[in-house]
């Protein structure tokens, strides 16, 4: 048992330790969520403020580019991360168990686009993709496709964008879902090779199943990764051909530092803050419990 | 057909190897693929600026050239971007361990009041991006004249509570006996935080250097709307304007952006294992 000073001492020093953290953290995260919400219901001219109320969201409901950028979102969210998590799920489930360099060979091979960055990749892929002396532009050609724009067709933009951001962040997860079956006891799939099982049943029935809460990790890092989709999109289409790929937070900052438009920015930000806490919210169940 | 025939005349121990083998092909295959895009960006930034649009391409370079790093390096003030990106990602990581070691030891050690729900309440903002609420971010930041100085990209990243949380898990498996065993010596909280807690969690520090650095090195709308001026430009965003740049040369547009990719594969490539370690440290725990 404690004396009573030594819990009070006890409790100074504990807020004392996180101060500085407390700090930072109410001054550059809490307070901008709060003022966020607040410039969303007003109408800024750079020093005026006027409260308008729900009208920058009603502004927002009927805007087709809007809609399209929510859509785009959408699209991206969900095809990104069902290839990220699937792909990345055959890649650690095939070598997993493998000698010690050939996984770190893969792991390397997967995980260095991520380190360059997503900058340096869509240059890259800028220039592979140039409709005059691009690669790819070139590969076309040959094969009797004639003058290909990928990027510049509607039809095609959003796929590719997909498969580049996807080839480029897949390699977080690889590494995530090696680590987690490397973790899985060793019996488990002893006892099912004396059952006979094969690669295929080991890998649905004892793999997927216990690397659950790694899928709920890397499903929604990567749903929130790609909510805030933006360099690829300014590097690559800047949103276009005519709005086709434009994203919620290219919209986002286009209203902000290009149209001047703070107060439906901030309407943008506000929706983009609520769907990332409810998502957020399953994983963070499991963290709290889990401690 | 005759594939099903003879995958059926095959023991089932035999077709199992064969589809472990297949994936692992397949997996290979794509593995090799995905580097290509960072060899053409090599090959092509050593290309003069004819031969990087030729057609049909040189696969290896024929004539190599350093004119165009020589060009990036004389025409924009690259150094300077590439010191802006170093101060801004160390001082950054730096600040994020000091605070965020002194708090994760609280949160694991010291018994305060009111610790469980300031920790929630922390730990809930963890998958919350900055950069959704970039207007409000940038005004405060605005109202400190920080708008094109390098503080103004540091705090925003000090805000976040990854580091805590990376952290507190490192400290949770140390023994309690040994800080007991500190204080009952006559050691302060804040020696036994310095001297004994400290140099026990240094490979969870290590993993966060890493991590953080490369983050904020590789961070890209934030640092872009702070850093206006060209010469308070990072590597990232100074490198992403050539794109916009009037010199149309590919090969000059490539040795930019390997200037930027180079820094982070060299870290890579000597600190792979912190990296496994410390993204599986961020990660649930089985």
């Amino acid at each position: 048992m404690r004396l009573r000073g030594n819990a009070f001492k006890e409790n100074i020093t504990g807020y004392l330790f996180i101060f500085p953290q407390m700090l930072i953290f109410l001054l550059f995260l809490v307070y901008p969520i709060l003022e966020g919400i607040r410039l969303s219901m007003y109408q800024i001219n750079y020093q005026s403020e006027k409260f308008v109320g729900f009208d920058n969201y009603i502004t927002l409901f009927s805007d087709p580019i809007f809609f399209k950028a929510l859509i785009n979102t959408v699209i991206f969210v969900v095809f990104i991360v069902l290839l990220t998590v699937g792909f990345a799920l055959f890649v650690a489930a095939s070598v997993f168990d493998k000698n010690a360099r050939y996984v770190s060979f893969i792991r390397g091979s997967y995980y260095i686009p991520v380190m360059v960055s997503m900058v340096v990749m869509s240059m890259v892929w800028s220039f592979l993709l140039n409709p005059a002396n691009g690669l790819i532009s070139y590969f076309a050609q040959e094969a009797g496709f004639g003058y290909v724009n990928l990027l510049g067709n509607s039809k095609s933009v959003m796929p590719v964008i997909i498969f580049v951001t996807f080839a480029t962040n897949v390699g977080q997860a690889i590494i995530l879902y090696i680590a987690a079956m490397i973790g899985v006891p060793k019996d488990l799939f002893e006892a099912a090779e004396v059952d006979g099982a094969n690669r295929w049943h080991v890998i649905t029935k004892i793999l997927i199943p216990s690397v659950r809460p790694s899928t709920l990790y890397i499903t929604i890092i990567n749903i929130i990764a790609v909510l805030k989709i933006f360099v690829v999109i300014q590097l690559l289409t800047g949103g276009g051909p005519n709005n086709s790929s434009v994203t919620l937070m290219y919209y986002l900052y286009n209203n902000a530092f290009k149209f001047n438009q703070l107060g439906t920015a901030s309407a943008v930000g506000v929706i983009m803050f609520l769907i990332t806490l409810l998502l957020s919210v399953p994983q963070l169940r499991s963290m709290i419990k889990q401690k | 057909m005759r594939g099903i025939s003879m995958t059926q005349k095959v023991k089932p121990k035999k077709r199992l190897e064969r589809f472990d083998m297949i994936s692992n092909i397949i997996i290979t295959f794509f593995a090799i693929l995905n580097l290509f895009p960072l060899y053409w960006l090599l090959t092509s930034s050593l290309k003069n600026s004819s031969d990087v649009v030729k057609m049909p391409p040189d696969w290896f370079p024929t004539t190599i050239t350093f004119s165009n790093y020589i060009e990036v390096f004389k025409s924009q003030p690259a150094l300077r971007w590439t010191y802006n990106s170093l101060f801004v990602s160390g001082v950054s990581t730096v600040l994020v361990i000091i605070v965020g070691a002194m708090a994760a030891y609280a949160f694991s050690k010291i018994n305060f009041k009111g610790k469980n729900i300031i920790f929630v309440i922390f730990i809930s903002s963890l998958m919350i991006p900055k950069e959704i609420m970039i207007v409000p971010l940038f005004r405060i930041v605005q109202d400190f004249g920080m708008v094109n100085s390098l503080n103004g990209m540091i705090w925003p990243n000090v805000a976040t509570a990854f580091g805590v949380f990376l952290l507190k898990g490192f400290f949770d498996s140390t023994p309690d006996a040994l800080r007991e065993a500190a204080r009952i010596d006559g050691a302060g909280e804040w020696r036994t935080f310095m001297q004994i807690m400290l140099p026990i969690v240094k490979p969870g520090i290590g993993a966060l250097f890493i991590l953080n650095f490369v983050q904020v090195w590789n961070d890209y709308l934030w640092q872009m709307v702070i850093g206006q001026e060209k010469t308070m430009k990072t590597l990232m965003v100074g490198t992403a304007t050539l794109m916009q740049d009037l010199n149309p040369n590919f090969a000059y547009k490539m040795a930019g952006a390997t200037v930027a990719a180079i820094p982070m594969l060299i870290i890579f490539i000597l600190f792979q294992r912190y990296f496994t370690q410390g993204i599986t440290a961020g990660a649930v725990k089985e």
